[in-house]
């Protein structure tokens, strides 16, 4: 049964495209067939954050439009072959992403792939919402920050109420993921906690991904952070998160601060 | 003694990625060159798509789902990719026509 | 993707086909006026019960003229009746701006669907909520007392005409007694409110002492001071 899942936060700049990325790739390390959808209009990142800039040929809207088939749309990953990636359009015509366009191209790749990511843009506007119309489950990136959580929590009830689950009186399964959980200020006291945020939220917690150099360098470099480097405590987040997101039950490891051994025994913080 | 105590602590540094803002700054020139000359016209990857198909398709009749248009934008030289699967016994079709 | 000539456009021929339909026929009788206020007593009754049905004038009861025809069409259609055609009266006094003449209709019976009066459902008068209440969600209840299983999370608000129990965290706004009920009360298991108003009489969180954070609470009105102490 393939599964429509949408990233979204409300509030932007948390990590929603860089998630995407993330558990899409992880996803399709594991064997799955994934999709990322960009649903952004006007303003295009997905493609950058994949690295596959350079070979857009056509966009979601393109296909709405009927300008272009699915097939004609869909960029296949380089490293990953299971691994696909529709982008967005750089149009500035917010109106031509439609409610029946896009519900018609779920469908069909409802029938081509087990995981349908969906990149949501910021915000509670046209993009948004349709990234989440027809969303069976969903992730909250969630940043330990007050106009992050209350923002999440505004999504929350969307899903509640926008979604056609919702509509026919059904539940949107939904997760909460902590991102940009900075481990430093976290040992100082100076961060919500992540009781606060799941208390607020009251939404399970499908995984915590400490700030790290890292995902800027996968970022950079257009790989996402699970392909780029793996071993990285970000990518072992996501890797766990996609695992959960699975059905997987897997410890919850809060991320901590690694000091190097010499700080350790003087006592020292790491920087 | 006291060295390789040293050696213990302070050995095995790893190494360092290599720096990746140089490739950003590429993969970002490369990309915004081409978006600022793109900017405002109308879309030619779907004007080239649809006159060479119609070129084609002058000689035999094509599926117009079994065409593929790739693209890679490079620094100096950009691929375009048009993948046209034809129908088996086409070169007699054209033959007849001709 | 277009490709190839454009066809030409396929032109359609105008088919003319006979149908029947069952229609209502009001057939007045003399004093006009009189008779108009039996259908305004029947429209007191059913209001619209005559919107979008097909209604006939059946004029073979009384003697109208012209005017008078075309003054009681105008008149039914000021009640939301639109008449299809007319029967029972001289072509002559039936001009093309009025409803077409009809002839040759069939008597029939006719279904009364009466509009089912809805079993009178008692009103409820107290609302449940088993989810928390997320922001930018408006609960509005006039008519009596909401419950939320929850927290009410900031940037939420609660408007109750009664009293508001809440089962978590209140960190959003509640408004009880809002139709001048002033006994109406705000409970909460904690309370971090943004704003708590209880028969217009409100506060806010700066105003809410530091005492009463952190554990239940109920908020009350004392006369036009709104009281929150400990529920404990």
């Amino acid at each position: 049964m393939a599964k429509v899942l949408v990233v979204t936060s409300g509030k932007g700049g948390v990590g929603k495209t860089t998630s995407t990325a993330a558990l899409g790739a992880a996803l399709a390390q594991r064997g799955e067939k994934v999709v990322v959808v960009d649903f952004d209009v006007g303003l295009r990142n997905l493609d950058l954050v994949m690295g596959a800039e350079r070979r857009v040929v056509f966009d979601l809207i393109n296909v709405v439009q009927g300008v272009a088939k699915l097939s004609q749309a869909l960029i296949r990953d380089k490293r990953l072959e299971n691994l696909w990636l529709l982008p967005a359009s750089q149009t500035r015509d917010k109106d031509a992403l439609t409610d029946e366009g896009v519900g018609t191209i779920i469908e069909e790749l409802r029938t081509k792939f087990d995981w349908i990511l969906c990149d949501s843009p910021a915000g509670i506007e046209r993009g948004a919402t349709l990234a989440m119309r027809y969303a069976d489950e969903a992730v909250i990136i969630t940043n330990p920050e007050v106009s992050s959580v209350r923002d999440s929590d505004r999504i929350i009830g969307m899903l509640d109420s926008k979604t056609v689950k919702a509509e026919k009186g059904e539940q949107v399964k939904k997760h909460v993921l902590i991102t940009r959980y900075d481990t430093a200020r976290a040992a100082r006291g100076e961060m919500l906690t992540i009781e606060d945020i799941l208390e607020i939220l009251a939404t399970p917690l499908l995984g915590i991904i400490p700030e790290s150099q890292d995902v800027l360098r996968a970022s950079n470099v257009g790989s996402p952070v699970t392909l780029n480097n793996a071993g990285s405590a970000p990518a072992r987040a996501y890797t766990d998160a996609a695992r959960r997101l699975m059905g997987e039950t897997i410890t919850m490891l809060v991320p901590v601060e690694r000091k190097g051994l010499m700080n350790r025994l003087l006592g020292r913080r790491a920087a | 003694m006291s060295a390789r105590l040293l050696r213990f602590f302070g050995g095995g540094r790893t190494v360092p990625p290599p720096a990746s803002a140089p490739v950003a700054r590429e993969r970002l020139q490369i990309l915004l060159a081409h978006e600022r000359s793109s900017r405002g016209q109308p879309d030619l990857l779907v004007l080239l798509r649809d006159e060479i198909l119609a070129v084609v398709s002058r000689h035999v009749t094509l599926d117009p789902d079994k065409v593929i248009v790739k693209m890679d934008r490079g620094e100096t030289v950009s691929t375009l990719e048009v993948d046209i699967e034809l129908p088996n016994g086409f070169e007699r079709m054209i033959a007849a026509a001709g | 993707m277009i490709m190839g000539a454009t066809a030409e456009p396929v032109r359609q021929q105008v088919r003319l086909r006979g149908r029947s339909y069952v229609a209502f026929v009001f057939c007045p009788v003399v004093p006009i006026v009189g008779w108009l206020e039996e259908i305004d007593a029947t429209l007191a009754r059913s209001p619209g019960f005559f919107v979008g049905k097909p209604v006939v004038l059946d004029l073979s009861a009384v003697e109208l003229s012209q005017s008078a025809i075309a003054h009681l069409v105008t008149s039914l259609e000021g009640r939301n009746i639109r008449v299809l055609g007319i029967e029972g009266v001289e072509p002559a006094h039936v001009t093309a701006s009025m409803p077409p003449l009809l002839t040759g209709g069939r008597h029939c019976v006719i279904q009364q669907d009466k509009p089912e009066k809805p079993a009178a459902k008692p009103k409820p008068t107290s609302l449940l909520l088993d989810s928390p209440v997320r922001s930018g969600q408006s609960i509005i209840f006039a008519d009596g007392d909401v419950t939320v299983l929850g927290s009410v999370s900031s940037g939420a608000e609660i408007v109750a005409g009664g009293s508001i129990h809440i089962y978590g965290t209140l960190r959003g706004r509640a408004m009880a007694g809002v139709n001048g009920n002033p006994a109406a009360r705000i409970y909460c298991q904690k309370i971090e409110a943004e704003l708590l108003a209880i028969d217009g009489y409100y506060q806010t969180a700066e105003q809410i002492d530091a005492s009463v954070r952190n554990g239940p609470a109920q908020a009350w009105l004392e006369g036009d001071v709104m009281k929150i102490t400990p529920l404990n």
